[in-house]
């Protein structure tokens, strides 16, 4: 009962957020210098040309009027048309969603089933190679820059060993190098976490309690160490996965990925004000739903955060 | 009665990079089945570490150097963990000095009791909410039925402390380790857990060894006591005879420190407890003793016998 009642109010409190955040955006898509009409009409256009496209997108009124007319159309579920493709900025984004949502979660599942294991192990031995090649990774994949991991994959399994298809996205086959990459990037921080913080849980007292009792060592670990590891790797995970849900623009584009990432670059190259604003609501709204979705995860996994999130709500 | 225990020259190292700290350095002494041990001393005199090699709970860099615990015909220092896993909880059983961070925070604490029960009788946890209820009765726990459900950060000191003795009873071991039991709980409630121990000890028939740095407490409860310092013992005795007749010059400290009424300000034992990785040549009390003779800077005492009791001090050798 208490979790619905906070699943709402979260909700409820995400809305307003994102009323917030969505003001903000529209005033700075507009910010931008540059102008749509001047874009489409070309270089050689006649002024009173470009006058009538503006006339023609709305671009003229002010710019309250501007947003009144934009709240009452999204109310409709109207988010607009593309100024440069002409479709619906929905359609656009929805046919764009699939692969991104797909890749993000394919490189977070990915980075989270080597780095959690890797972490588990560095912590039990901490003087171990595991535990150095922790380390190693945390520094390496975090400051090799993604464009060049994804360089080297295409090299490695598309050019030398003919594995696997280095652009597009028509098989299952074609996530892989991409997902890779993403994860390759993630996996050192969140094993470097993992590691603090199952070093933590192992060194507390209630551990040892549990050793008393003669449980095994699998459930210690499972139960009494893991599980109060968890709060720190969550708060990671989802970080890095709302970042991969606001589209992994650099490694989209190696790959020639179809995401929403590089829908975005498009759409601020091209002043396209309708599909910039929907894709950036899109992207605040992932990362609200995500950081709702993690608190509500915290509260199910530790009882004292349960206690003070649902007497919050 | 028959001997439960036996501890034979034991000596619990910690290998540091500073140098090795002798915990532990040659302790040796027994237990009777049903019999309360008393062990006392100032913190740093090794009395928890001893606990903890007893209970198997050792953790690096503690090492047991060299020794035997013997338990019931067993010599704990030869065992495997699997084979200390099925002692450890069932027949051996601690509870700890502060319950708030010995009991996991994310379980609820009926669960974190019936996991003893799921560690030596198998099955889930769940099934032995009715067992943990009869033994949030026996240690008079306050509404059973409900604090079976109730998470450690929901209870008090003196309610979570309850925990850990039912977890600590559950299987009704035959040694029960008290490592400072009441320490971190207010006078009151202090005062109501060790009466819990006394009638759960005539219960069980467990023997106990509660280790305290109060000297007056281990005087009411405990058959005999064990005075350590500096990782070494210095007395052992029937708990009539050290409060009466105290035999080392530390223990007569001890003693004199309870009773203020003998000198008008606080009393205390000048100096305070030496570094374990360099402990003093000789007797390790003899730079605070104040019947300290020129050869106790030189020689090590003994552990002797003097009319049936047991005291490592030079003024009863030879």
């Amino acid at each position: 009962m208490s979790l619905l009642n906070y699943t709402v109010y979260r909700l409820a409190q995400g809305f307003i957020t994102f009323l917030g955040a969505f003001l903000l955006i529209f005033l700075f898509v507009r910010l931008l210098p540059g102008d749509p009409a001047r874009l489409i009409a070309g270089p050689e256009a006649l002024e009173e040309d470009i006058q009538r496209i503006r006339a023609h997108l709305g671009l003229d009124r002010p710019l309250y009027e501007q947003f009144i007319t934009y709240m009452a159309s999204l109310l409709r579920g109207d988010l607009g048309t593309s100024i440069k493709y002409g479709t619906p900025v929905l359609e656009e984004i929805l046919a764009r969603l699939p692969y991104t949502l797909a890749l993000a979660f394919v490189a977070e599942a990915l980075a989270v089933s080597v780095a959690v294991p890797l972490g588990v192990l560095a912590a039990l031995k901490p003087r171990s190679l595991v535990s150095q090649l922790v380390s190693v990774l945390a520094v390496v994949g975090a400051s090799l820059p993604v464009f060049w991991t994804g360089l080297m994959l295409i090299f490695i399994f598309s050019v030398e060993l003919r594995l696997l298809p280095s652009s597009g996205a028509e098989s299952p086959k074609h996530i892989i190098l991409p997902s890779a990459t993403l994860a390759f990037f993630l996996v050192g921080n969140l094993a470097r976490i993992t590691r603090a913080a199952v070093m933590e849980s192992l060194s507390s007292n209630h551990v040892v309690t549990a050793r008393a009792k003669g449980l095994s060592f699998n459930k210690i670990l499972v139960r009494h160490v893991l599980r109060n590891s968890l709060i720190p790797i969550l708060t990671v995970a989802s970080v890095q996965l709302g970042a991969l849900l606001g589209g992994a623009v650099v490694t989209e584009t190696v790959f020639a990925w179809p995401g929403i990432g590089s829908l975005l670059i498009d759409s601020l190259f091209f002043r396209d004000y309708p599909l910039a604003q929907g894709v950036i609501m899109f992207t605040v709204g992932a990362f609200i739903l995500i950081n709702i979705v993690t608190d509500i995860l915290y509260a199910l996994v530790d009882p004292r955060v349960r206690e003070i999130l649902w007497k919050a709500a | 009665m028959s001997e439960l225990l036996k501890v034979e020259a034991l000596k619990v190292y910690y290998r540091l990079p500073q140098g090795v700290v002798r915990a532990v350095d040659e302790v040796s002494f027994s237990l009777e089945r049903g019999e309360v041990l008393g062990i006392a001393g100032e913190s740093g005199s090794g009395k928890s570490t001893l606990a903890m090699a007893l209970a198997g709970l050792l953790r690096p860099p503690a090492v047991i150097e060299s020794g035997r615990i013997i338990f019931d015909g067993l010599d704990l220092t030869k065992l495997g963990e699997g084979e200390w896993r099925k002692l450890r909880g069932r027949r051996i059983a601690v509870i700890f000095q502060d319950p708030g961070t010995y009991l996991n925070p994310v379980y609820t604490s009926g669960f974190q009791v019936a996991e003893v029960y799921e560690a030596h009788r198998g099955g889930r946890a769940s099934r032995y909410v009715e067992l943990v209820k009869d033994l949030y009765r026996k240690v008079k726990m306050a509404d059973p039925e409900r604090r079976v459900h109730s998470y450690p950060h929901q209870m008090s000191g003196g309610m979570k402390q309850r925990v850990l003795i039912s977890m600590a009873i559950a299987e009704k071991p035959d040694l029960i380790i008290a490592d400072e039991p009441t320490s971190a709980l207010d006078v009151t409630i202090q005062a109501e857990i060790v009466e819990l121990l006394k009638e759960l000890k005539s219960e069980t028939g467990s023997s106990i060894i509660f280790i305290t740095h109060d000297l007056a407490l281990l005087l009411e409860i405990a058959d005999r006591i064990m005075i350590m310092y500096a990782g070494k013992m210095a007395e052992l005795g029937r708990s009539s005879e050290i409060r009466d007749n105290p035999l080392h010059p530390y223990t007569r400290g001890l003693l004199s420190v309870l009773k203020p009424e003998r000198k008008q300000k606080l009393a205390s034992i000048p100096g305070s407890i030496p570094s374990l990785i360099d402990p003093p040549k000789g007797c390790r009390f003899h730079p605070r003793c104040p019947m300290a003779m020129p050869e106790c800077s030189r020689v090590e005492p003994r552990t002797v016998k003097v009319n049936g009791r047991t005291v490592s001090c030079l003024l009863y050798e030879g």
